[in-house]
């Protein structure tokens, strides 16, 4: 096995899994230093009474709960990260608590920056250029203490250093990387994904899918990363369709919020691919979920990808064995009996199989290929694509 | 020991590539594609590359202060941007390991990446031209 010339990883997330941990919010955040906590949310989130259970849960710990924003939408952006910013400043919190999806716990991420460094949040769109003592070479300065509560098993967001933020006035998504971002608590309790819908469901699971493969498969793999990456895929493989199937199925909804957060800790250092740089563009040129958007997108990237090289097929292979796809031959059979399983799995999911039927039309495709080839994700795959490339993978999965 | 003595060494190094990029039939109008102004800020020693990438604007280069209103600061010991020039850096790794930061938009730069391939022996025939083999072995 290759001994990579270089690979960093960090898992700076504390993780507390388990079940009737909502009651306990407040112990476990104050050892993160929170004393006055805000709460961030939506409105979907809140109405299901889980807010409430968090707001009882943070009292009960002994902190205050000096607000709750629950204005975020499900695509949130940067207007809404700094009312969320002021509204922590205003009412006196010293700590934020995200209780939701990706968009809440990004917009709360983003919230916190503005909050502890000041300025506005598109000022901070880069990559590992948060403050730093040493004339920004030494050791990042800390946030706010920052919590998260995951509402869905897809993104991980809640243990990635990573934020993605709209920004509605240039038409575009843009990202913040750098390792202060990581929450400093996660809480996975299944009754944080208790009313969720059966197809957020399965398309956030497949999302964790799709993490979890190309954080495995990358240029940017690392052993590290493989080994949270790969038990992903057993949790994936043994929790997700159970999970979509039966909402009262407490044990598989608890490992989908574990695979998940597992699933992020390669991507969120970088170990990505070109599923994602095709899913990217589709959602913020037509809305696609990303979730949905990478379940059909994955098959033909993995096809793509598995011709690579030897060692691509393999890395490949080992994905396959673990989701109980027969694995033998060369790249092209381990690519296209993958590819072929995850199709059949997104099909038993009851997600759309198609890019047009979820809105992207064929005239579209040669911006959307455009918009692929800038992704950061496409120079960590492991096979490099040319733009004719990108509108061949999106012709089939059109 | 740094490869530059001082910030003119590097304007007429690395900064004659951007310029002659710049003016490159084949290529530029690639670059310009990203449509945007990067500011390359050096260390050791310290000195600044502002460079135009807009479709339909002329490839402008500055060296030092400039009057142009960067949208993407890409800031990096200029030992970092000579060896990645001459093909020798990673820049996920750069950027994963600190070496290179980057503030802003930070894809339509990674775009371009690919696009610097043909450039490495470019810029190695320049340093051979201008005499300087010190810094191609150093």
């Amino acid at each position: 096995m290759t001994f990579k010339d270089f690979y960093q990883f960090a898992a700076p997330t504390r993780v507390i899994s388990g079940r009737e941990l909502i009651a306990s919010t407040g112990f476990e955040f104050a050892k993160e230093g929170a004393e006055r906590v805000l709460v961030v949310t939506d409105r979907v989130i809140r109405d299901t009474g889980l807010v409430e259970k968090v707001e009882g849960g943070v009292a009960d710990g002994g902190l205050e709960v000096v607000g709750v924003f629950d204005d975020v939408p499900q695509d949130s952006d940067t207007a809404v990260v700094m009312r969320c910013a002021e509204q922590a400043k205003d009412q006196g919190a010293d700590s934020l608590l995200a209780v939701g999806g990706g968009s809440v716990i990004d917009t709360t991420k983003g919230a916190n920056v503005v909050f502890s460094h000041g300025g506005t949040i598109p000022e901070w769109e880069g990559v590992f250029g948060l403050p730093r003592e040493r004339d920004g070479m030494g050791r990042p300065l800390r946030l706010a203490p920052l919590g998260a509560i995951p509402t869905t098993a897809g993104t991980g967001s809640e243990a990635s250093p990573v934020a993605v933020i709209k920004d509605s006035e240039r038409g575009i998504k843009f990202v913040i990387l750098d390792f202060p971002l990581a929450p400093d608590l996660a809480i996975l309790d299944p009754e944080s994904t208790a009313t969720l819908p059966a197809p957020i469901a399965a398309a956030t699971g497949m999302d964790a899918l799709t993490h979890a493969i190309e954080g495995v498969t990358s240029t940017e793999w690392s052993p590290h990363g493989d080994a949270y990456a790969l038990h992903a895929i057993r949790l994936i493989r043994d929790s997700l369709e159970r999970a979509v199937a039966d909402a009262s199925d407490e044990e598989a909804r608890g490992n989908m919020l574990v695979a998940a957060n597992l699933a992020i800790a390669p991507t969120g250092f970088g170990a990505t691919g070109i599923t994602h740089s095709m899913s990217h563009p589709c959602g913020a040129r037509y809305g696609v979920p990303h979730g949905v958007a990478n379940a059909i997108n994955l098959p033909p990237v993995i096809e793509f990808n598995a011709v690579a090289s030897e060692e691509v097929a393999d890395q490949f292979g080992g994905a396959a064995e673990l989701l109980g796809v027969d694995a033998r031959g060369g790249g092209e059979q381990v690519g296209r009996a993958l590819a072929d399983h995850v199709r059949e799995l997104r099909a038993r999911l009851g997600l759309p199989g198609r890019l047009s039927e979820v809105g992207v039309p064929e005239q579209g495709i040669p911006q959307l290929a455009e918009d692929a080839m800038g992704e950061g994700s496409t120079l960590v795959n492991p096979r490099e694509p040319t733009a004719d490339d990108f509108v061949e993978l999106f012709h089939k999965a059109l | 020991m740094a490869y530059f003595k001082d910030a003119q060494d590097v304007y007429d190094t690395l900064g004659k590539l951007f310029v002659d990029l710049a003016e490159d039939e084949e290529l530029a109008p690639k670059f310009r594609k990203a449509n945007t102004i990067v500011r390359y800020e050096y260390r050791q020693p310290e000195s600044t590359i502002t460079v135009r990438l807009q479709e339909g604007q002329p490839g402008d280069v500055d060296f030092g202060e400039s009057g142009m209103e960067p949208e993407v600061v890409m800031s990096m010991e200029a030992d970092t941007a000579h060896r990645f020039w001459l093909g020798q850096v990673n820049v996920t790794v750069a950027l994963a390991r600190g070496q290179i930061k980057a503030k802003g938009p930070v894809a339509k730069i990674l775009k371009l990446v690919p696009l610097t391939k043909p450039v490495f022996p470019r810029y190695k025939a320049q340093l051979e031209a201008q005499g300087r083999s010190d810094l191609i072995e150093a």
